[in-house]
């Protein structure tokens, strides 16, 4: 069994085996869903990042194509006390093994979330090596060269070419969604509502859009620091009041730059299914899923801009609207996978009501 | 919406005396919603019968009632307390009843009150399970194919439209009762029969099967906003077909993708608001078949359940106590998660470890009960273990059964073991894994989802890879991480424990503790609640000054239950008035003592000598308390104390000399105190010497049992000869059997008492209803004594105390004496706190835990001036009654014997012996028929003792029948008797006439193997159709004299006194 680590820039390291991949860099976060480690390792959102799941045993229902929220892996690394590797059934370390991401088990995830939790979440790398002090010269230049990656993950993310997805509403809306990172079930949610949901890639410029003549507008989720995106904060700043937009995760931060709001780094982040929030539209209180390092910071959100969702664990912002200037900003994940389905109203109110 | 205004005294219905399905678990639930219901302000007006629990201690609520849950007595308490609600939910199946019940009678509204949590409406719609149908129609969920049976007849025409086997599921029944699998027409045609008849409302639901479907179990909390949230998901290792209270259960679940899931906790968010409950927890279950994934709906509880209570165990989110809350009109945002004190309670805990739940069986102790798991639960007991992984949680999980050192040992495969579920099919899965069976092999035979057994091959197959390793760190390590005791890694290196133990402290491979904080460390939490595991680093818990640690009692069983719990936990509190920090160790997930609050520091552990001394070190602890714990914590003192632990109180010495036979009776001689006649024989020769010296009647035990296991009363040599062909592998030169003169027809007694350095308190005599021969835990008891003589009565006082003082007893002693023509004999003697604790501190108000905490404190007389402690103080009188579980083991006799078969215990508190007999006895679920026939059958010394009962019966109006012989003396005592013929003496019979309904009570002594034999279909039938049996005469009379009350229709109800004078 080979020793694998997980070297942190800040100096720490923690070990456990090595089960495959290729050493890689990344930020180092941790997400305590119980399930659902298939639709986070695909979800784009996860860019750049090593997950640490805090949840023990991992691959235990095996692998389902139908669930993956893009067509690749994206995460850099995957961390968690023990993986499925029996005779009977290993199909998602398999599955890791052929996107080549780093796989590191019995490893002390607990006191690795715990330092996280204290000092945030620093960069960090797998590595595979046979002491620490070898791990740590290994990790250093992975460490230098992610973090000198061009910063606009957004766009590495987006797709690069429009696409029309055909909805199962003959006479519903056209929805344009500007795919920041899109999570496929975005698209899945909001196709039972429209005839026509047109992808637009992230630094599509409105006049683009606007030639397509959309009813509606999507801004999806997607990775990393949304001061980083380029041109997609002035598109979405010449969007608002045009038409209805709804913004998710990225999307909802993206469209709180565009008026003007700043945005700032959590100190561990947001991620996991268990996340309770109030929802002044749907009017209840309930679970979300969410994934974010970022946040909007009320006090800089323009006064007719109100804040409708609430995270109740933080009381950070978890979601905003102008119902003047229809439009709605959501931080958490309506649609779910993973995590609970009780914010899915949202797509209907955005599609029918916003 | 904070708290509503309108509510300042809410009376909270418990769940009475233990019985299978519904434990100690409401115990904590009631007491946990006490303590939050208190601190808000409210008065809590408490009512249980069982005397045995926490919640009926004086100072949990405002006001303690031990009553009859039974309407008229409810009527009486809401009478005099006038609350302006009751909540229902916490005390099972019980009192959800009993609250439609109250409905339905009109007492309710006669009196004003609301039903807080779940109102009848919601009851109903979850318990009568067509109602619930259309609930689960209406929101689109699935369920087995099924149909409401009321008659027989419809019954069989249902069975064969949906083909066998088929499932019975009565309606408004706890634990499954009177319901199971049919696999053939004939099965099932018998269980309809008792299935119609256990159903309140006979009613049954008959079901297609969904054998070997997966099963899970989700814990809902809902408040009146409608924020709904998952507590937890417990998957079940064992697939249906199990009752989900007999089988091993896993939590968080582990084998359903997240969509799976996801769509079963919406379909769970949708029923819970369809079926209208309000606030408060519930849970429901689900099968998944295991190919094509459809999910159906098993069933919904509308109410804080045994699961709720382990998924309060298992995430740290107290269910109870936020349900409490709800009722009184918080929102779950409104209510601050107590761990991390930061984040509010309307969230999912999220889990870095699993857990496992073993059920405890006792098939042992009902000769002839088959141990076949079904729908119906038989388990008496449970445990939790906590691991970071299946594997260590599972391990520490059958650690905690307290059945091996080894965990897994060694043992034969027997197929039938494997292919049938049954209490042992864990164990012979395993071993057969180690015999190299194939996953495939196990899954074919049992359904167990493959994962599982994956799990379990690797445990075994590491098991040969250790088989052939050195001694290293790494090695031992990996098999730590595994959950492997030092045991059984000592046994496969063929090393002793005690060698590896000592290498595992060279290398510094020690567990770390970590807290259960609901949140899988994403908040800081200052929780005390820990558990083991070697798969992080280790941890620093804060050091105390002054620090003891008590363990617990393990998992409940017959004969250690509850009682002990309270003991422990009383005595947490006790030693915390010291100003002395408290560690509690234990691993039963229904009790009080494992609330995270309970203690100082909680460690949900196995408790073997490995687990618990790794926690005495980490927690810096010297000092232990095994005396509050039941014989659990005894077995662990020696080990502990090798080890350089203190045991506080009774050193091992006094506990050996009270335990071991040979000593104790020398010391007993010494002070010339009369001991039985007494022998140990190796085998028949030896035993037929001892008979010649002391003669029949013998009682006859192996050494080293436990609760009078194989313990039988010997009355010839027949009987002799049959004893030792019987048990002869439980009897050898190294385990002599020990043979007792039997005292026959003797008065019994338990004595408890706590002694300090200079005083000694007894707490109480409790005297036995029934005469000797019948164990002590399943006899009826009174406080005070009513037929033994003051004299004598104060000589056994003085005798305790002597004996008490000999031994060297520093805390608690517990003594069973036996009077037989005013001469005094000592039975045994237990050096701990005992089963009748509870029961005697509620009758006398003589705080015996605490006096026994001061006792190990140390504590002179000049403090604790013992002379105020007087147990003959209250004027009242309190009866104990038992229950018993023979309904659900259907092959088993319910004759009384030495070996103890009760799982729960009541409580009669009344202003004379009547009262209290009356009370004691409906709490025991006993039932008075007020006309019919009372069938005798007795034997030949007790028809005249029973003359008298007859002539009262029928002065009464009852009539009489009798088998032959007993009829024949009636008659010729002039008392007008039917005679009906006995079972081997042809059709119709006596069993017939019972079962056909004709008997309203039924009387019936005897003794000697060969009638007990004859006689069991008598007794049978009158369990199976819930017809009052007594089988001994002094209990005959006991009941006659409570029969009398009841027709009086008189009685009072109080609530309990503050304990006497706090030292």
């Amino acid at each position: 069994m080979k020793l694998g680590y997980c070297v942190l820039e800040t100096g720490e390291v923690y070990s456990g085996h090595w089960l495959g991949g290729e050493p890689r860099a990344g930020e180092v976060v941790f997400n305590t869903s119980h399930s659902g480690y298939e639709e986070i390792a695909t979800d784009p959102s996860y860019y750049t990042q090593i997950v640490v799941m805090t949840a023990p045993m991992m691959g235990n229902y095996g692998v389902a194509r139908e669930v993956w929220e893009s067509h690749r892996l994206w995460i850099q690394g995957f961390v968690c006390v023990q993986m499925q590797a029996s005779a009977g059934d290993q199909a998602w370390l398999e599955r890791l093994r052929e996107f080549k991401i780093p796989v590191i088990s019995e490893l002390d995830t607990r006191a690795l979330v715990v330092r996280l939790r204290h000092g945030g979440t620093p960069w960090g790398a797998l590595v595979t090596a046979t002491s620490e002090g070898e791990a740590r010269e290994l990790a250093k230049p992975l460490i230098q060269k992610e973090k000198g990656k061009e910063k606009d993950w957004v766009f590495a993310t987006s797709s690069k070419n429009f696409q029309i997805r055909v909805g199962q509403s003959e006479r519903g809306p056209r929805v344009a969604l500007l795919d920041l990172g899109c999570k496929e079930n975005i698209v899945r949610e909001l196709l039972p509502y429209c005839s026509e949901v047109g992808v637009f890639p992230s630094r599509t410029s409105f006049e683009k859009i606007k030639a397509w003549n959309p009813d509606r507008i999507m801004l999806s989720n997607g990775p990393g620091d949304p001061m980083d995106v380029q041109e997609t904060v002035e598109t979405v700043r010449r969007m608002i009041g045009w038409k209805p937009m709804m913004g998710i995760c990225m999307g909802h931060q993206i469209l709180s730059l565009a008026l003007g709001a700043k945005t700032y780094k959590l100190k561990f982040g947001h991620r996991g299914s268990n996340h309770p929030v109030r929802d002044e539209i749907l009017n209840k209180i309930y679970v979300t899923s969410q994934n974010h390092g970022y946040a909007v910071d009320s006090s800089t959100l323009p006064v007719e801009v109100k804040v409708t969702h609430v995270n109740l664990n933080d009381q950070t912002v978890s979601g905003m609207m102008s119902s003047e200037k229809r439009f709605l900003g959501i931080q958490y994940h309506p649609e779910s996978h993973p995590g609970p389905r009780e914010a899915q109203a949202l797509f209907q109110y955005f599609v029918e009501q916003l | 919406m904070p708290r509503r205004n309108d509510l300042k005294k809410v009376l909270i219905l418990g769940s009475g005396p233990i019985v299978i399905g519904q434990a100690c678990e409401f115990d904590y639930s009631g007491t946990q919603a006490c303590k939050a219901l208190m601190k808000e302000g409210l008065e809590v007006v408490l009512v249980n019968s069982n005397p045995a629990t926490i919640m009926t201690d004086p100072e949990i609520a405002t006001r303690v009632y031990i009553e009859p849950l039974q309407p008229p007595f409810i009527e009486k308490i809401l009478e005099k307390e006038r609350p302006q609600a009751v909540i229902p939910t916490l005390g099972g199946q019980t009192a959800l009843n009993l609250a439609l019940e109250l409905h339905r009678s009109g007492i309710l509204d006669k009196y004003n009150v609301q039903l807080l949590g779940a109102d009848p409406k919601v009851i109903q719609a979850a318990e009568d399970r067509e109602l619930f149908r259309n609930i689960l129609d209406k929101v689109g969920a699935k369920y087995p194919k099924s149909h409401l049976v009321r008659t027989f007849e419809q019954g069989t025409q249902v069975g064969d439209e949906l083909g066998y086997p088929l499932i019975l599921r009565p309606n408004y029944t706890l634990g499954g009762g009177g319901g199971g699998i049919a696999y053939s027409p004939e099965e099932y045609q018998k269980m309809l029969v008792q299935a119609l008849h256990e159903s309140p409302t006979h009613e049954v639901l008959v079901e297609e099967s969904i054998l070997g479907w997966k099963e899970f179990e989700l814990e809902v909390m809902r408040d009146a906003a409608g924020t709904f949230v998952i507590i937890c998901t417990i998957e079940n290792f064992d697939p249906c077909g199990v009752h989900t209270g007999d089988s091993i259960t896993v939590a968080p679940q582990l084998t359903l993708s997240d969509r799976e899931y996801q769509a079963m906790r919406e379909e769970a968010g949708k029923i819970i608001n369809e079926v209208g409950l309000q606030t408060g927890g519930a849970n429901v279950q689900f099968a998944v078949h295991p190919q094509t994934g459809e999910r159906v709906v098993i069933e919904m509880n509308p109410r804080v359940s045994r699961s709720s209570a382990l998924a309060s165990k298992a995430t740290g989110f107290p269910i109870a106590k936020i349900a409490a809350l709800l009722a009184i009109g918080y929102r779950l945002e409104e209510i601050q998660n107590d761990i991390t004190q930061s984040t509010p309670s309307c969230y999912e805990p999220a889990l870095d470890y699993v857990v496992t739940k073993i059920p405890r069986f006792a098939f042992e102790k009902f000769a002839g009960a088959k141990d076949l798991l079904s729908t119906q639960m038989k388990s008496v007991g449970e445990v939790m273990g906590i691991g970071r992984t299946f594997q260590e949680s599972l391990m520490k999980a059958v650690l905690s059964l307290e059945h091996h050192a080894e965990g897994f040992p060694e043992i034969t495969v027997v197929d039938e073991r494997i292919s049938y579920p049954n209490s042992q099919r864990l164990f012979h899965v395993y071993q057969a894994f180690r015999e190299g069976w194939t996953v495939e092999a196990i899954h074919e035979l049992t359904q167990i989802t493959p994962w599982f057994l994956e799990q379990m091959k690797a445990l075994t197959d590491f098991e040969n890879g250790l088989k052939k390793s050195n001694l290293s760190t790494e090695v031992i390590y990996q098999a730590k991480k595994r959950g492997f005791s030092d045991a059984l890694i000592a046994r496969l290196m063929q090393k002793t424990e005690s060698e590896i133990r000592a290498f595992r402290h060279k290398m510094k491979i020690t567990p770390s503790f970590q807290q259960v904080d609901t949140c899988a460390g994403e908040f800081p939490s200052s929780t005390p609640y820990y558990y083991s595991t070697y798969w992080s680093q280790p941890t620093e818990i804060p050091r105390a000054e002054r620090r003891v640690a008590i363990l617990g009692s393990g998992p409940n069983r017959i004969g250690q239950g509850i009682e002990f719990d309270y003991s422990c936990v009383r005595g947490v509190k006790g030693f915390q008035k010291q100003g002395v920090e408290v560690c509690m160790i234990n691993s039963n997930p229904e009790t009080v003592s494992t609330d995270y609050d309970t203690a100082d520091l909680l460690f949900f552990e196995p408790l073997t000598e490995e687990h618990v001394s790794e926690v005495l070190r980490v927690a810096g602890v010297e000092n232990v308390v095994v005396q509050l714990g039941g014989q659990t914590p005894i077995h662990c003192a020696p080990g502990l104390v090798q080890q350089g632990f203190k045991i506080m109180g009774s050193d091992l010495e006094a506990i050996d000399l009270a335990e071991d036979r040979g000593r104790f009776n020398q010391i007993c001689r010494e002070l010339h105190f009369k001991i039985p006649e007494s022998g140990m024989a190796q085998n028949l020769r030896e035993a037929e010497e001892i008979v010649a010296r002391i003669g029949y009647p013998l009682i006859c035990r192996p050494s080293y049992v436990l609760g009078g296991r194989r313990m039988e009363v010997v009355e010839n040599h027949d009987e002799l000869l049959s004893y030792f062909e019987r048990h002869q592998e439980a009897i050898s030169a190294r385990r002599p059997c020990l043979i007792d003169q039997f005292l026959e027809g003797a008065l019994e007694v338990d004595v408890d008492l706590v002694r300090g350095v200079d005083w000694v308190v007894v707490g109480g005599v409790v005297e036995h209803i029934e005469a000797a021969g019948v164990h002590s835990g399943d006899s009826q008891g009174v406080i005070p004594p009513q037929r033994l003589r003051r004299e004598v009565c104060d000589r056994v006082e003085r005798m305790s105390q002597e004996l008490a003082h000999r031994i060297g007893v520093i805390g608690h002693l517990n003594l069973q004496l036996a009077i037989k023509d005013d001469s005094i004999y000592i039975l045994e003697a237990n050096p701990r706190s005992s089963r009748s604790v509870p029961f005697v501190v509620k009758a006398t108000g003589v705080p015996l835990v605490d006096l026994g905490v001061a006792a190990m404190l140390g504590e002179t007389d000049a403090k604790i001036q013992s002379h105020q402690f007087v147990w003959r103080q209250r004027t009242d009188v309190s009866v104990k009654g038992v229950v018993f579980p023979f309904k659900k083991f259907p092959e088993a006799d319910s004759i009384l014997g030495p070996e103890m078969k009760s799982t729960g215990e009541s409580m009669g508190r009344g202003r004379d012996y009547g009262e209290a007999l009356m009370k004691a006895m409906l709490s025991s679920w006993m039932r008075f028929p007020e006309k019919g026939e009372v069938f005798f059958s007795l034997r030949e010394k007790d028809k005249s003792e029973m003359l008298f009962v007859a002539q009262d019966l029928l002065a009464m109006g009852y009539t009489l029948s009798a088998t032959r012989g007993t009829a024949q003396y009636f008659k010729s005592q002039g008392l007008e008797c039917v005679e009906y013929k006995k079972v081997h003496e042809g059709r119709p019979h006596c069993v017939d006439k019972i079962r056909s309904g004709g008997v309203s009570i039924v009387i019936n002594t005897t003794s000697g193997r060969q009638s007990i034999e004859a006689s069991f279909n008598i007794r049978r039938a009158c369990i199976d159709y819930s017809i009052p049996c007594l089988t001994e005469s002094d209990a005959t009379e006991a009941f006659l004299i409570a029969l009398k009350k009841t027709r009086e229709k008189a009685f009072e109800v109080h609530p309990l006194l503050p304990m006497q004078k706090d030292h």
